[in-house]
């Protein structure tokens, strides 16, 4: 088991296959891959884990890009239940309003823009991670 | 520390086989400005080809995807140079005497990543909401090498060298010229200060970056933002370049780097400095992805505050979403320490205007300005002109299935215009 903080105690959730490709094998973190899962399926599944304890390492949203134009999201809680956290089940809860509030784009994605939105979800779990995204990218 | 400007107000841009300003005329041999990237190793091997344009006010033209916006300056006198820690060492920038080139820009463009961001119109019912419409703007349009798909970070990195390096180009040539125009500005040590003012409120600026990623990051002196605590800037070291912008996402509410140059933020707290309010300095704080980073430099915001013993601070946010955490936490904590504060930012509340506008919210943040809501839907019509490239406008912030139509025209919500509803408030509409 990690304490709290420790990279031992990091569950990466994503639905992002380049988070698998390139960051299995370069920490102690888990990743659980869950390519099935929609951006909100990912979100409402971290919700259960923090309203069952799990801390929330990360937050939900990204800085920028907005939750109906990428199918991807990574996100990191606690492997264990450390205890309820009121603050994090109150930040999931609004990720999840927030996604909710923006309408479908309807646009159909071609495989380079998915591997680009690909590329900023796995870049933004980087900078949380103190990973250098760049160099995981080429080996 | 004080820092002396010099606008020289620039009223042309034409392309000429020489580089000079004279008489408010800026001309510019784009093989020499090309020449001058081109000696950038990063420049070299990222970026295949560069190709310059002029976009003047009222034009039919658009700009789009943009990158970046950058103001030339040259330091004239005093230490250091513009863009400390990317162009210039790594010195200490915010005295002596700085020339400006005053009423145009440096404006990147082209393609990085396959949604992108950005559009400057320069006339039309989209230039209302940029100020960048009413600016002279040479565009340096970048072509990526082979093999970018794979290294999108060194790309990106080679752009905004690109485009920093163009400025420096540019802004050299005003080295010599005099000024129309000068203006001082100066804030004191911490005694000095209180002596100086002893009756008014002591008042900082938190100034908030985006830090979490590609494309979604700050450098402060060189430093990604996002690797340092929140610290203390003078507000004169924004005017040499200290902060620069590597955040390409979010085009409506992004501090670009003229953005940071021209901070209204600094502008308004200088105009009340000496008169209603001491600004004391800013304290820049960044915006990570990681919550006990947020945690951190949120707590160590509200130390700072109550370290410097102030009464006020504006707050201003960068970006949407993770940010407005950052932003309540900032600001509830600020409060708590004693320190009214002011949050400045934007709403994403829906194109009906119903929605919830923030992520995040706190009984203690009430004294809020507004940039707008960037979900408010607004039709582009066709221009004339396009610099860069359309291929992206469907899929851009904003954008949705069909937002370009066969006409030409573009229906999108303000998120896709550059600066439109920029969160230091630097807008050209107003409901004052």
């Amino acid at each position: 088991m990690g304490s709290i903080g420790n990279p031992r105690d990091y569950l990466i959730l994503t639905n992002n296959p380049m988070v698998r490709e390139h960051l299995e094998g370069r920490g102690r973190f888990t990743i659980r891959f869950e390519p099935e899962r929609s951006f909100r399926e990912i979100l409402v599944e971290a919700r259960d884990l923090v309203y069952a304890g799990h801390i929330l390492y990360t937050h939900p949203l990204a800085g920028s890009v907005k939750p109906n134009e990428t199918p991807y999201k990574s996100l990191i809680v606690s492997v264990e239940p450390h205890g309820f956290d009121a603050d994090h089940a109150g930040l999931m809860a609004n990720a999840i309003a927030v996604f909710d509030k923006f309408r479908p784009i309807g646009w159909e994605l071609e495989e380079r823009i998915l591997r680009d939105f690909q590329l900023i979800d796995y870049s933004l779990l980087c900078g949380a991670l103190n990973i250098d995204a760049a160099a995981g990218l080429s080996k | 520390m004080k820092l002396e400007l010099g606008y020289i107000q620039i009223k042309d841009i034409q392309f000429s086989k020489e580089c000079k300003v004279e008489n408010g005329t800026l001309y510019v041999d784009p093989d020499a400005v090309k020449a001058y990237l081109y000696e950038d190793d990063d420049v070299k091997a990222w970026v295949k080809d560069f190709s310059f344009d002029i976009a003047k006010p009222g034009e039919s033209v658009r700009i789009t995807p943009v990158k970046d916006v950058i103001e030339p300056r040259v330091k004239v006198e005093g230490p250091g140079g513009v863009f400390p820690g990317v162009i210039s060492k790594v010195e200490t920038v915010g005295s002596g005497k700085t020339h400006v080139l005053r009423g145009m820009a440096v404006v990147t463009a082209g393609k990085i990543v396959g949604f992108q961001e950005g559009i400057i119109d320069m006339s039309g019912p989209g230039a209302d909401y940029t100020p960048f419409s009413k600016l002279l703007n040479l565009v340096v349009v970048a072509e990526p090498a082979e093999g970018y798909q794979d290294h999108k970070h060194e790309y990106e990195h080679a752009v905004r060298i690109a485009g920093l390096r163009a400025a420096t180009y540019i802004g050299e040539l005003g080295r010599e010229v005099t000024p129309d125009e000068t203006a001082e500005f100066e804030t004191y040590g911490i005694k000095e200060g209180m002596e100086k003012m002893p009756n008014l409120p002591r008042v900082a600026y938190v100034h908030m970056l985006q830090s979490q990623g590609l494309l979604h990051d700050t450098y402060v002196y060189g430093v990604d933002a996002k690797r340092s605590l929140t610290t203390i800037l003078l507000p004169t070291e924004t005017m040499d370049g200290a902060i620069i912008s590597g955040n390409c996402v979010s085009a409506c509410d992004k501090n670009t780097t003229y953005h940071h140059l021209n901070n209204p933020v600094v502008a308004n707290l200088f105009a009340a400095h000496g008169k209603t309010l001491n600004y004391v300095c800013n304290i820049i704080t960044n915006e990570n992805v990681y919550l006990a980073d947020k945690q951190r430099s949120s707590d160590w915001t509200a130390k700072l505050c109550r370290l410097l013993d102030l009464d006020g601070a504006l707050v201003s946010q960068e970006g949407f979403g993770n940010p407005d955490t950052d932003l309540i936490m900032n600001c509830k904590k600020i409060e708590l320490q004693g320190v009214k504060t002011v949050i400045i930012t934007d709403e994403y509340a829906g194109q009906d205007g119903k929605s919830q506008s923030l992520a995040d919210a706190d009984p203690l943040a009430d004294a809020v300005v507004t940039g707008g809501n960037a979900n408010e839907v607004i039709v582009l019509p066709k221009m004339d002109k396009v610099i860069g490239t359309l291929d992206y406008v469907d899929v851009i912030a904003g954008g949705h299935a069909g937002s370009l139509r066969p006409d030409g025209t573009i229906e999108a919500e303000l998120q896709v215009i550059t600066g439109a509803t920029n969160e230091m408030g630097f807008n050209r509409l107003s409901a004052r």
